[in-house]
């Protein structure tokens, strides 16, 4: 049934090519508008820098409830004394849970119900670029309560807690209608209303190094979990030529 | 071939049958010598069972089926348990392959005739298996008790709803509670971890006992064991045991390649086998953007979706799953093999093969006025597959090709007329084309080509 194969590989070539015609960005910016972060899990001092900026700037608010300090030591090789020394904050032992002091009704009163998110799955929910925007495209707004939005996530409850490193964009918006006439807010550009102390590329930097942390923290197996899939390839393959040549062996007789 | 055996495998014999059991189910069970890639999946089949029941093992090891604890769980095993990782993802890696193989195996039979006479039985085990897997997956997809797991779970439950009368009395029952809560994920983790599996245990000896009692099928559908040799073997058998032990060994070590490169390398398939949003824990406030279940329920899902009435549409679904159970008394052409069957009879299959992909992806999109129109048409192909199936059963007048062509496009076209509606209404009749293609394609061709000619079958397998 050569024509059944044929037509089974052409129709998942084409469903394949349909699902990415099918997704479509749904923020009021051009896909990719902020550029695509650059995911590097072998690169063990960005990993380090970005621990350093989620304990210092995430960790106050967001845990991170699965995962524990002395994995992360271990897997971004810091020293026992240095992580505990400068990495926890709250007292917690080296073995812990990163988890948050904080109460729930306290952070549900302060962030108007929300509960900021789990930081050690719900990356890996929403994916990398995801942060990697959110965290670039805070604005000012003085309607909100906190004097900030965000565009990738409109209306966000969270504070622009790197506003210190990165300083604060004014955001220019223009009014389109769609094929509805439905008026819609379109993003134009930003333009920094008050510096930072950090300069355009420094601060690219520390985003991408906090977004690559948390992208080890939502999976840590991702560090060794390909290298290995090598080594056990590599053995199936050549199991698979001993099977080979075990089956044509016995079936040398069979006509 | 009796000889007596000695040592402590005769002291064995002697008290229970190893021997002779080895002897009918692996060493004299003689199978045809012709199987092809086709035929591997069966016994892929029991590989996977065996990587989900001990991988599952494992698992059951440290997951706490309790609403506070279960999230937490799974991530403890995904990061502080050894090797628990690859365990988890083995299992879900596992439980998406299951069903791969299994569809695989199913479309085998269909080519091939292997529901068909003396088979029948098999084939009913093998539907059975189907639906206690189906109702596995679905329990074990609740136990991560992600926001998807949650939400997915709450949909497919509250389809019980639709039943007149008891609909709600049902789903309460099912659920233990009025919502979907710590009472349903502890029962569906006693029926995830001992009830299905050993039902499905069961289901599968029958389904071999069966096969092994009256031989396999084979890619001509020529019984083989109609030209026995002199000693009683039959011509074209050859003993399962070495040729097709070593055979599947060689199949199973690809398959594996194949499955390791998944788990190491795209354990969450782009979201098809591990679905983002169930990295999130269960949030009865937060419903996820789009649930969609699982993909190997989606063909199924679609058929729901395509029948605006609810119970209706939950009707339709089972009859998808129920019409499946009916197939040998369906197909009754006495020609087993696609091999020797009609070209019109290849292009059915393969219709219904893109008609049950399409189906799929359907179910995975959300619902807009041109997919539903879609998901409509499809699901009537699907059903019209089997009548078409029936009629190509025997040779039959023109009257009945002519006559069941117009009154089935005349059901179809009141359809159409009296229950679909679309925000625009000329989409109901640009898709009005699909069905109406396929019927004109499988009903009235024959009428014009040869193409229903079918092909003398051989008296022994070919090669």
């Amino acid at each position: 049934m050569k024509i059944v194969n044929k037509v089974l590989f052409l129709l998942v070539l084409s469903m394949l090519a349909m699902n990415a015609a099918w997704s479509a960005s749904e923020h009021a910016y051009e896909k990719n508008q902020f550029g695509k972060v650059n995911i590097e899990l072998h690169n063990k001092a960005s990993l380090q820098r970005g621990a350093k900026y989620f304990v210092n700037y995430c960790l106050s608010c967001h845990p991170a409830q699965h995962s524990r300090y002395k994995r992360v030591a271990d897997d971004l090789g810091i020293r026992e004394e240095l992580m505990v020394d400068n990495l926890i904050f709250t007292g917690q032992k080296y073995g812990e849970l990163m988890t948050v002091a904080m109460k729930r009704e306290d952070a549900q009163e302060w962030f108007l119900g929300v509960d900021p998110p789990d930081l050690s799955t719900h990356v890996r929910a929403i994916g990398p670029q995801a942060v990697y925007e959110f965290l670039k495209t805070f604005y000012v707004d003085g309607h909100r309560p906190f004097g900030v939005n965000n565009l990738y996530l409109p209306n966000t409850a969270m504070p622009h807690v790197l506003e210190g490193l990165q300083g604060l964009n004014r955001a220019e918006f223009h009014v389109e209608a769609d094929k509805d006439g439905i008026d819609h807010k379109e993003f134009d550009k930003f333009e920094m209303a008050k510096e930072g102390s950090l300069s355009e590329e420094e601060y690219e930097q520390v985003v991408t190094d906090i977004v690559n942390f948390l992208a080890y923290l939502s999976e840590p197996a991702q560090l060794i979990r390909k290298s290995i899939g090598v080594k056990v390839l590599f053995f199936l393959a050549l199991l698979g030529i001993l099977a080979f040549f075990l089956k044509r062996n016995y079936w040398q007789d069979i006509h | 071939m009796s000889e007596q055996s000695t040592g402590l495998l005769g002291w064995i014999d002697a008290r229970f049958p190893l021997s002779k059991m080895m002897r009918e189910h692996l060493s004299e069970y003689y199978a045809p010598k012709n199987f092809n890639f086709w035929y591997f999946f069966g016994s892929l089949a029991l590989l996977v069972l065996v990587i989900q029941i001990l991988t599952g093992i494992f698992l059951t090891m440290h997951y706490k089926p309790d609403a506070a604890l279960a999230f937490a769980s799974v991530e403890h095993i995904m990061r502080d348990v050894n090797w628990g990782w690859l365990i988890r993802y083995m299992h879900s890696t596992g439980a998406s392959f299951f069903f791969i193989v299994v569809y695989l195996h199913m479309f085998r039979g269909l080519m091939y005739g292997s529901f068909k006479n003396p088979r029948e039985l098999i084939w009913l085990f093998g539907m059975l298996i189907y639906v206690a897997l189906m109702a596995e997956a679905f329990m074990g997809y609740l136990l991560p008790w992600g926001n998807m797991s949650y939400w997915g779970a709450q949909v497919i439950i509250n389809l019980f709803n639709t039943i007149p009368f008891v609909g709600e009395a049902i789903s309460e029952w099912i659920r233990g509670d009025f919502v979907i809560s710590d009472a349903t994920l502890n029962r569906f983790f006693a029926l995830h971890v001992i009830a299905v599996p050993l039902a499905l245990l069961g289901l599968i000896v029958g389904h071999i006992l069966a096969l092994h009692e009256v031989g396999s099928n084979n890619p001509d559908g020529v019984e083989i064991k109609k030209t026995k040799g002199a000693d009683g073997i039959p011509l074209d058998g050859i003993p399962f045991h070495p040729y097709y032990t070593v055979k599947d060994i060689l199949g199973s070590v690809v398959f594996l390649a194949i499955f390791a490169f998944v788990i190491f390398f795209m354990p969450e398939m782009n979201g098809y086998f591990l679905e983002h949003a169930n990295f999130d824990p269960a949030n009865a406030l937060n419903t996820p953007d789009h649930i969609a279940p699982i993909w190997y329920f989606t063909p199924f899902y679609t058929v729901l979706r395509a029948i605006p009435d609810p119970f209706l549409g939950f009707m339709m679904m089972a009859m998808a799953i129920v019409v499946l159970f009916l197939l040998p008394w369906i197909d009754r052409n006495p020609i087993k093999s696609i091999r020797y069957r009609s070209s019109l009879f290849k292009i059915n299959l393969i219709i219904f093969v893109i008609t049950f992909v399409i189906l799929g992806y359907l179910g995975l999109k959300p619902v807009t006025d041109m997919a539903s129109q879609l998901a409509l048409r499809f699901t009537e192909i699907y059903f019209l597959f089997f009548f078409v199936l029936w009629a190509y059963s025997k040779p039959r007048s023109g009257g009945f090709w002519i006559g069941s062509f117009f009154v089935l496009l005349a059901g179809i076209t009141l359809y159409d007329k009296f229950m679909n509606s679309s925000e625009t209404p000329e989409l109901i009749w640009y898709t009005w084309v699909i069905p109406a293609a396929y019927l004109f394609i499988a009903l009235l061709l024959p009428q014009f080509t040869n193409w229903d000619a079918e092909k003398q079958v051989p008296e022994r397998v070919t090669s």
